[in-house]
């Protein structure tokens, strides 16, 4: 048989073994890595129709979050502003800027300007934002440091696991809620853990880890 | 100690609650339905595309899926903000308008929600002084129409043989026309036909436009009128009067013929005034007695005390027998003696005990004078009416529990319409809404008499039968899209108004009249205004725009209820009746009745009326045949062979079908009667009066959308203006051919064991807790394992269930009362919210307003009558309606069935993906996302509440009432050839222009379930979780966490009109529910095994008057339930020095025969 089947074919199973093993990690890995919302998501900042910039308006300008977003703590939805809470002040600063010329004709045409949405989650979830901000979950918890972005991107994967994370640990993001729309606040962990704790507790915080807490 | 599971008792021989007649006879076929949830091939792929073809496509589809992979990235999605905010919306928030759906008679006050500015959901307007909150199906499912994709879309005139769409400035100017032309002969050539309406700004309008054109005709027309009431009101007292029903005053109510809980007007309103008086709390509280005679089998009729079967013709002589009994018995002049006189032998079932009843019925009615009510329905002649008022004065219950209100006069009738349309007298003929071509009497041929008015124009929701001997058609704006006004039957002021601009450009009525009138004020708004600021001046003396803006927060106008006039008999009451013969074998007489689901037809083309399994007969997608049984032998369908009904003798629906595919058959039959026929499949009806035909009005129209389409035969085509509600003299012939039925009878059989338990007031005294004496609960400890709980502060030895419970495990020592583990149930167990929900069987009528409140919150689809009948209907709350005693005169139960919400429950351990599982609130949840479709879960559930979608309802064409035949292999199978099957090679119908109507209507809270995917009640998940959200909201940094009692409530509990669905919290001791599962009445449906449901009911309460000749010393269920020796739910069954050694392994139904007890 040996004239069919030359001698180094006696190894071949062995290497065709260990490489499909290899080649099953590596794909496991891979499938690991990039097809979860961790890569997928995170890092997108699509291009949008007017360039605004967060860092400016609210980390040099000081703007108080619930300014533009002024439903956040109403309803499900944070709203993206319509083009005349813009104007309140675009009216007379940068009145004739061409970069806000969109904004203009928006408001005066009542147009919407179509923003490309960045944070989504699926349909089949039903997340609050009223809920979070009022019971002191901070934006910074699943927008990241947004007040700081020039362009907006998504910084948290905003995946079931991610929102499990919190909700089996809530004391880990729990704060005063007068601290909420102050996403620079530093706090050493431990003492999060300790006030977050209490605040859980004083709260009766239940973070729900419940199917039908955001599905239904 | 090893743990022994609780097993089913036996089913009996012989059944105990029967659910149709097959399953009396015990037929294969129902056999079948029972012990599979799914009949026959309902699993199977019935369409024509073959597995072989299906991998083909597939798996060229997943090839193209390689390319490209466009599935890796999501699709960019935009967010659209308004360029200027509109003031006081906020993107998310649903907001309420209070509005009001017109019907008939009056008005359904209701309170619609809006999500960003389409209407989701229609709910009753608890405010309103006289509805209070009750909702009937109509009003749930009006929402439905809306966003109809058949409704008409635009108005257009005939030219010739074609059509040509008109602008809305065209329809103007045509309808100005038609006012010039008035103007130059004082209206000598127009004539107006109307639907009845309460619409004060309707009633002003044409007030206004008869003192214009005096000699313009204004005629109503009704097919199921429920003006006659008014009629005999007005006759009786001698001024025009319309009485107003408080049932919540009577004690003792007696109704002949009046379907007050059902088809009558107002129905919402009565039933809420009638559950008021079944509420009891404890055995000694009053409670009212309910009277029937009748000859159809009514919502009324199953839940009366004694009930009468009569033929509806006879009725005017029992309504005269009891007028000389009370005459007798009050001292009171007796006009009705020569009446009673004219009526010989007026009831064939039973002679003798006929009168008798008239006469205990007339003693018990005395004796609760002034408490006491006689009813007589809109079937019935204006004589009974006429009887029926003199009788309530004879009681003194007149300003008690009757009361009578200033009525509109009459205005003229589709009779005189027809004369003067036949002689040439009308030029132009103006149709506002209605059906007349489809549904006036048959004799006036009012399609032919109309086509000799030279202009007709017609106003219409549907392009329809009407339609098409039109000139114009104006297409016609929902109520939600129009601004108007009512009464609601009290007299209270209610606005309605839009909460959406006409999708369509319709118009409304009063636009059309103020056109029509020539007015200076044309626009809808602007007329209900100027009507308001009218009826304000008598009324309040605020602010007229400020009186405005609260009447439409308010939804009515308060104190605006009419004040009761007070009334004595007109003197010389002439009471006459020419008595027809009884009717016979022969001659048989034909009842006409308003559907409960179409009403009178202008629901057909509402696919979640169409599929509301009708009350009493659960026959869904079509109308029948009613018969009784007697008279089904009589003419040759014996009951015995009713299994010869089954499709086998048939001709077109195939000899082949094979003998153990469970569709059940019935005759075709044809209704002969004074020369005209028509021809609809045969149902037994059991409780009918025999020689009797009934038959719902509605179905069989020509012209109608596609939902309608095919949907039953057309009873008006028999129906002639001297006869409307009865006729007389009719034939029933077979033809030979066999139909299907969709019925959701048999589905989800529970196979007879105590599932509705039943006692009477006087077993209630007798044996307080005989709701929870029965069964195998009667008989713990002893029976299997037990271990003992504290709860709140007493001990209860609870059985060990088969699967471990989730809150509480079991200790080692089982007796000796470990129970449960604290710490465990802390993780598992919320101690915020426990949510449970009560219901009382002693106030369900079963009207089925829940069922369609539910469809409707809940995105619930309609499957069409082929997919009913494979068992498939996806209700998730159904209402089971359960017969006992002789199939001739049965008492009746319904009970609304959905998920239980089991703390233990059987679904869950069987879910191989942990699909459904329990939340800390106690509910049951099902993530769709995680099923695979097993139905392991619905096979393993008790109360077979859990829905699977075999089909993409929401996604594919379907062809509703539609069901051909198609060959299948060697056999036939009855199906359609829609869409549904086709799979992924059918039409999607979400990319579809009219899905972008349709999908306006969906709840935008609740997912959209797809094809594969099991699901069931949610307790309203959605609205639980926006009343905790906002809480939370409103608590912000605080521990107030716990929705307070009354914030929410669900869909069912919200539309029921008896209020006999409670849900809340169980841990809050305020909560009603909390309370009333403490109630004496309390049970769970199969608690034996160990379930617990978190959905519990309370025993229905009968109240027979033991002087009756049909009185009755236990409701025929416990009676029974007692004859098949399961014991005596009366007896105390003695648990500690009881000797139970034999039980052990036993099941109950054998220890029960052994007579253990």
């Amino acid at each position: 048989m040996s004239d069919i089947f030359p001698k180094w074919t006696n190894s071949l199973p062995l290497k065709v073994g260990i490489g499909a093993a290899l080649l099953g990690t590596f794909a496991l890995g891979a499938v690991g890595y990039y097809f979860t919302p961790k890569y997928t998501r995170v890092g997108y900042k699509p291009t949008q129709p007017v360039a605004f910039s967060h860092d400016i308006h609210a980390n040099q300008l000081q703007i108080d979050c619930r300014y533009c977003h002024n439903n956040v703590d109403k309803s499900w939805f944070s709203n993206v502003p319509a083009a005349n809470t813009c104007m309140n002040c675009h009216s007379i600063v940068l009145k004739e800027s061409p970069k806000l010329e969109l904004v203009r004709q928006s408001y005066t045409t009542s147009k919407p300007i179509e923003w490309v949405q960045i944070h989504k989650v699926p349909d089949y979830v039903y997340f609050n934002h009223s809920v979070h901000v009022s019971r002191g979950i901070s934006c910074v918890e699943c927008h990241g440091q947004i007040n700081h972005m020039d362009e907006v991107y998504h910084a948290k994967p905003l995946s079931m696991s991610f929102c499990l994370d919190c909700h089996r640990n809530p004391e880990q993001a729990l704060r005063d809620p007068k601290d909420v729309y102050n996403l620079d606040l530093k706090v050493d962990s431990e003492k999060q853990l300790k006030s977050g704790l209490k605040l859980a507790h004083d709260w009766k915080v239940n973070a729900s880890q419940n199917c039908s807490a955001c599905h239904r | 100690m090893k743990t022994i599971p609780p097993q089913c008792p036996e089913p009996e021989v012989g059944p105990k609650y029967w659910r149709s007649l097959d399953q009396v006879a015990e037929t294969p076929e129902f056999r079948e339905w029972a012990e599979k949830e799914f009949p026959a091939g309902a699993s199977e792929m019935t369409d024509p595309v073959t597995r072989r073809n299906f991998v083909k496509l597939m798996s060229a589809s997943f090839l193209l899926a390689g390319f490209g992979l466009s599935g890796c990235r999501r699709p960019v999605e935009k967010i659209v903000p308004f360029g200027r905010q509109p003031e006081n919306y906020i993107h998310g928030k649903p907001v309420y308008y209070a509005t009001s759906m017109p019907t008939k008679g009056g008005a359904v006050p209701l309170l619609v929600r809006s999500h960003d500015g389409r209407p989701t959901k229609a709910e009753g307007n608890s405010g309103h002084p006289d509805s209070n909150g009750s909702t009937d199906v109509y009003a749930q499912a009006s929402l439905l129409n809306l966003y109809d994709p058949d409704r008409s879309m635009r108005s257009w005139k005939r030219e010739g043989s074609g059509a040509s769409a008109v602008t809305a400035g065209a329809v103007s100017d045509a309808l100005a026309g038609i006012s010039r032309e008035a103007a130059a002969n004082g209206g000598a050539g127009l004539a107006l036909l109307l639907e009845r309406s309460s619409s004060p700004s309707r009633a002003r309008l044409l007030a206004e436009l008869k003192k214009k054109f005096p000699s313009a005709g204004v005629h109503v027309y009704e097919p199921v009128d429920p003006y006659v009431h008014v009629e005999g009101a007005t006759s009786a007292f001698g001024k025009p009067v319309a009485p107003y029903f408080k049932l919540s005053e009577a004690k003792a109510i007696a109704s002949f013929d009046a379907d007050f809980l059902g088809a009558e007007e107002n129905s919402c309103v009565n039933i809420r005034g009638f559950a008021k008086g079944r509420k009891v709390d404890k055995s000694t509280d009053v409670m009212n007695r309910l009277y029937v005679v009748e000859g159809a089998m009514s919502v009324t009729g199953t839940n009366a005390d004694h009930r009468l079967r009569l033929a509806p013709s006879r009725i005017v002589g029992a309504l005269a027998r009891l007028g000389s009994e009370v005459a007798k018995l009050t001292g009171s002049s007796d006009v009705f003696s020569t009446l009673v006189s004219s009526f010989p032998g007026s009831n064939k079932v039973g002679e003798g005990t006929a009168d008798e009843w008239i006469a205990k019925c007339a003693a018990d009615l005395v004796a609760n004078k002034g408490q006491s009510l006689v009813l007589a329905g809109y079937q019935q002649p204006v004589v009974a009416h006429v009887i029926a008022s003199a009788i309530n004065v004879a009681l003194g219950n007149v300003g008690k529990t009757v009361v009578y209100l200033p009525a509109p006069a009459a205005e003229g009738s589709i009779g005189g319409l027809v004369t003067k349309l036949n002689a040439g007298g009308v030029s132009s003929l103006v149709i506002l809404g209605g059906n007349p071509a489809y549904n006036a009497p048959v004799d006036l041929d009012f399609a032919a008499a109309a086509k000799k008015a030279g202009n007709v124009v017609r106003l219409g929701y549907y392009e329809d039968e009407t339609t098409a001997i039109a000139t114009w058609h104006l297409n016609q704006a929902h109520f939600l899209e129009s601004w108007g006004d009512a009464r609601t039957s009290d007299g209270t002021l209610v606005p309605v108004q839009p909460l959406i601009e006409p999708l369509f450009n319709g118009l409304t009525e009063l636009e059309v009249i103020a056109r029509v009138g020539g007015f200076t004020s044309v626009r809808a708004y602007d007329v209900v205004r100027e009507t308001f600021s009218q009826q304000l001046g008598s009324i309040a003396q605020l602010d007229a725009d400020e009186a405005w803006k609260q009447f439409l927060h308010d939804g009515h106008l308060a104190k605006s209820a009419a004040s009761p006039v007070s009334v004595s008999l007109a003197s010389g009451l002439a009471l006459s009746h020419t008595a027809s013969a009884a009717p016979s074998k022969d001659k048989l007489e034909v009842v006409f009745a308003r559907d409960y689901s179409l009403d009178d037809g202008r629901y057909n083309n509402n696919g979640w009326l169409q599929e509301m399994p009708d009350p009493v007969s659960k026959v869904v997608w079509e109308n029948v045949i009613a018969v009784s049984a007697t008279t089904a032998k009589d003419l040759g369908l014996e009951i015995t062979k009713l299994t010869s009904q089954r499709i086998r003798n048939a001709d077109s629906l195939g000899k082949a079908l094979k003998s153990n595919e469970s569709l059940v058959g019935n005759d075709e039959v044809t209704i002969k009667v004074n020369g005209r026929e028509v021809t609809g499949p045969v149902w037994i009806q059991p409780g009918l009066a025999d020689n009797v035909v009934v038959v719902a009005l509605g179905y069989g129209r020509e012209m109608t959308g596609r939902v309608g389409r095919k949907s039953g035969f057309n009873a008006y085509k028999i129906r002639t203006s001297s006869a409307p509600y009865i006729a007389s003299g009719a034939s029933l012939t077979r033809t030979g051919t066999m139909l299907a039925l969709a019925t959701t009878q048999e589905h989800g059989s529970m196979e007879g064991r105590p599932i509705i338990r039943e006692a009477t007031l006087e077993n209630w005294k007798t044996k307080a807790d005989f709701a929870t004496n029965m069964d195998l609960e009667a008989h713990f400890p002893g029976v299997i394992d037990t271990y003992e709980v504290k709860t709140t502060g007493r001990v209860e030895h609870r059985p060990k269930g088969i699967y471990e419970h989730p809150y509480e495990t079991y200790g080692t020592n089982v007796n000796g009362g470990l129970g449960p583990r604290a710490d465990r149930r802390q993780i598992l167990k919320s101690e915020v919210h426990q949510w449970g929900m009560v219901i009382d069987l002693n106030s369900c009528v079963g009207c089925s307003a829940c069922v369609v409140a539910c469809q409707s919150e809940n995105n619930v689809p309609i499957v069409g009558k082929d997919q009913v009948l494979k068992g498939r209907e996806m209700h998730w709350l159904r209402i089971d309606r359960y017969y006992a005693g002789s199939v001739e005169d049965p008492q009746v139960a319904s009970q609304p069935m959905m998920c239980q919400h089991c703390e233990n429950a059987p679904c869950e351990s069987v879910c191989p993906v942990n699909a459904t599982v329990h939340d800390e609130e106690g509910l049951n949840v099902m993530a769709y996302n995680r099923c695979i479709g097993t139905r392991y879960c619905s096979n393993n559930c008790p109360y077979k509440v859990r829905r699977f979608n075999f089909f993409d309802y929401n996604k594919r064409e379907n062809d509703y009432a539609e069901v051909k035949t198609t060959k299948r292999g060697s056999t036939s199978w009855v199906t359609t050839d829609a869409s549904l099957y086709k799979g992924v090679t059918g039409v999607d119908k979400n990319s579809s222009a009219e899905w972008e109507i349709i999908k306006l209507g969906k709840n935008p809270n609740v997912s959209v379930r797809m094809r594969g995917v099991m699901e069931k009640c949610t307790f309203c998940v959605q609205r639980i979780e926006e009343a905790k959200i906002n809480q939370k909201v409103k608590a912000g940094p605080s521990s107030d966490v716990r929705v307070p009692e009354g914030t929410f409530t669900t869909a069912c509990a919200q539309a029921c009109p008896a209020e006999a669905i409670e849900f809340g919290n169980l841990l809050d001791p305020n909560s009603r529910v909390a309370k009333l599962r403490a109630s004496q009445r309390n049970y769970e449906v199969l608690g034996f095994l160990e379930n617990r449901p978190r959905v519990t009911y309370l025993a229905r309460i009968r109240n027979p008057n033991p002087k009756m000749p049909d009185a009755y010393e236990l409701a025929f269920t416990m009676k029974e339930y007692q004859e098949a020796g399961k014991g005596n739910p009366l007896e105390s069954h003695d648990h500690g020095g009881h000797d139970h050694a034999g039980h052990g392994s036993e099941t109950h139904g054998a220890a029960g025969k052994k007579g253990a007890h």
